[in-house]
């Protein structure tokens, strides 16, 4: 355990360091990703009611931690392949679990500051009142791991070049065709069925349900959804990290 | 006292030994199952057969215990984008195991040894790719003595000052107590540097042996090159002069392997013929390891060969 966490601090320091000249970047283009799907859903909605702005409000920050994890994470781990990064660090006496964890603490911090830029946008331009849970940080957490985890299993588990055109159809799902910015009874019935499994409507539920608390309570179902699908993503990535070809 | 033995039949039955304290030079063309041979012994490769043992312990069983005692500088770039030398050796060595202060210690030693201190503070994007590969050699070599350190080419792209100070730091981690083993195509340096030699082809071992142990299944003590002043018409060895081998020649080039008795009277016979302008030019030069290593691995190696240096001409 000792090893473990001595190999998590040195390569999150590693990591950190590695990553710092695309911080300020990476943070910019987070912050104008939300804010932009703030302000041009509107433009597709001319008549935003209250219902519909808690949809824009609460999915902006989603879409934002589906495009770190899921756009921008496999696309990184396709060029780490690319490079021989991925060969090196797989070469490097620490624990593959502390290597992962350290990569997904760093995408995580970079991904938070999104998450609040979106927020405060929405309140300012949709003026809204929100009833926030203390649930809304492990929904905030679980649904960007989720989104991490599965962005790293597209990323390891495929061929760079497959997976930088899956990363490319996750975010055009996402964006137009998931329940993220609309309820998801406006899509046909059979769809609707496909994102019963899918995670995406999942992870709206439950930063849209803890940011706005609805009558019933804050229902766990999405919880327990995206924690299974962060797992399968995580273990994709164990298994592609520690595999011995 | 760490120590390796390979008897993987994944590349084809290989068997080797490397011993703490030894430097042993892995030499082979293109494909020949190098880099294979090193992944295997790092643990991030299965061989379909045969036993490794890392200072007795088995990667194939215990890949995280040996990937703790080895260390790898691959063939491609290390990442160092966003970090300076300094930073990146410092923290690998932090991450092979040294404490802080060993850690600043050790790096700022193979900064001055490999003489980059004027890159030390500058992040990798701006580095050249000598500096860069540098860096990579001190990411590895930045540990605790002891170790089972692996290096994939490690002299590309640094210019002949450099290389000179890599191959003695190479040396410093054999003084160490670490076993090294090295990839390498430059077969004159590792002729030089290395305590023994193992030439691989097709993923087998074609020989294994000292420098000089090699040197001595060569035909001959010297070789006599000649170009021809125009193509096709090459000269014929005079009765006086016996060839130790077979000739090789092509439309411009002959090329004669010599016993030391015949180089003296080689060279008149190569003078007055330059003289007489029979011939562009001419060169006595001590067999190599290249030469043999060229006979052992074949048509391909040679051509490869013929475009590195050709050893220290006596006369040109």
């Amino acid at each position: 355990m000792n090893h473990w966490l001595r190999s998590y601090g040195l390569l999150l320091g590693w990591t950190a360091l590695r990553s710092r000249a695309n911080l300020v970047l990476n943070l910019v283009i987070q912050t104008c990703l939300a804010v932009g799907i703030i302000i041009g859903f509107a433009y597709l909605v001319p008549q935003v009611d209250d219902a519909t702005a808690l949809y824009f409000a609460t999915g902006a920050p989603v879409l934002g931690l589906i495009t770190v994890g899921m756009v921008i994470g496999p696309q990184e781990v396709a060029s780490a392949k690319q490079e021989g990064i991925f060969d090196f660090n797989r070469s490097l006496p620490v624990p593959r679990t502390a290597l992962i964890a350290s990569d997904a603490t760093v995408a995580l911090l970079t991904a938070l500051p999104g998450i609040v830029a979106a927020l405060v946008v929405a309140a300012l331009r949709f003026d809204l009142t929100l009833d926030i849970s203390p649930l809304v940080i492990p929904a905030a957490l679980l649904t960007a791991f989720t989104a991490i985890g599965l962005g790293y299993g597209i990323g390891y588990g495929m061929a760079p070049p497959v997976a930088r055109l899956v990363s490319q159809l996750v975010v055009f799902i996402a964006l137009m065709f998931s329940p993220i910015t609309f309820p998801a009874s406006r899509l046909p019935d059979w769809f609707e069925t496909v994102h019963k499994v899918l995670p995406f409507q999942y992870m709206a539920d439950a930063v849209r349900d803890t940011l706005n608390t609805p009558a019933g309570g804050v229902g766990l179902v999405s919880f327990a959804v995206l924690a299974a699908w962060a797992v399968v993503g995580f273990l994709v990535t164990y298994r592609m990290t520690a595999r011995r070809p | 006292m760490k120590c390796y033995r390979g008897s993987t039949r994944a590349n084809d039955g290989i068997s080797l030994h490397v011993e703490a304290g030894e430097v042993v030079g892995l030499l082979g063309h293109n494909g020949a199952g190098k880099t294979t041979l090193i992944n295997q012994v790092a643990g991030l490769a299965m061989p379909t057969s045969g036993t490794i043992r890392v200072s007795g312990i088995d990667p194939v069983a215990e890949p995280a215990k040996v990937r703790r005692m080895v260390s790898i500088m691959p063939q491609a770039h290390a990442p160092l984008a966003g970090v300076t030398p300094r930073q990146a050796t410092r923290t690998l060595a932090r991450i092979r195991g040294l404490d802080k202060q060993a850690a600043r210690t050790r790096t700022d030693e193979l900064i001055a040894a490999l003489d980059i201190e004027a890159w030390a503070d500058t992040t990798g994007e701006k580095l050249s790719g000598g500096v860069r590969r540098l860096t990579a050699f001190a990411m590895a070599a930045a540990a605790g003595p002891g170790r089972v350190v692996m290096l994939d080419e490690p002299t590309n792209d640094v210019d002949p000052v450099r290389r000179r100070l890599l191959w003695e730091q190479i040396r410093e981690l054999a003084n160490r107590g670490c076993a090294v083993l090295l990839v390498t195509h430059n077969v004159i340096e590792a002729e030089r540097s290395v305590d023994r030699t193992v030439v691989m082809a097709s993923g087998k071992v074609v020989a294994e042996g000292t420098p000089a142990q090699l040197r001595s299944r060569a035909v001959g003590e010297f070789r006599l090159e000649l170009t021809a002043a125009t193509d096709g018409d090459l000269p014929k060895l005079p009765d006086h002069i016996t060839a130790a081998g077979p000739m090789m020649n092509s439309t411009r080039r002959l090329v004669v392997p010599l016993d030391s008795a015949a180089a003296s009277p080689a060279l008149a016979w190569a003078q007055r013929l330059r003289d007489e302008g029979h011939i562009d030019e001419f060169a006595l030069v001590p067999v190599g390891l290249e030469d043999v290593y060229v006979q052992l691995s074949g048509d391909e190696a040679a051509l490869e060969a013929e475009k590195g240096a050709q050893g220290e001409p006596l006369v040109a």
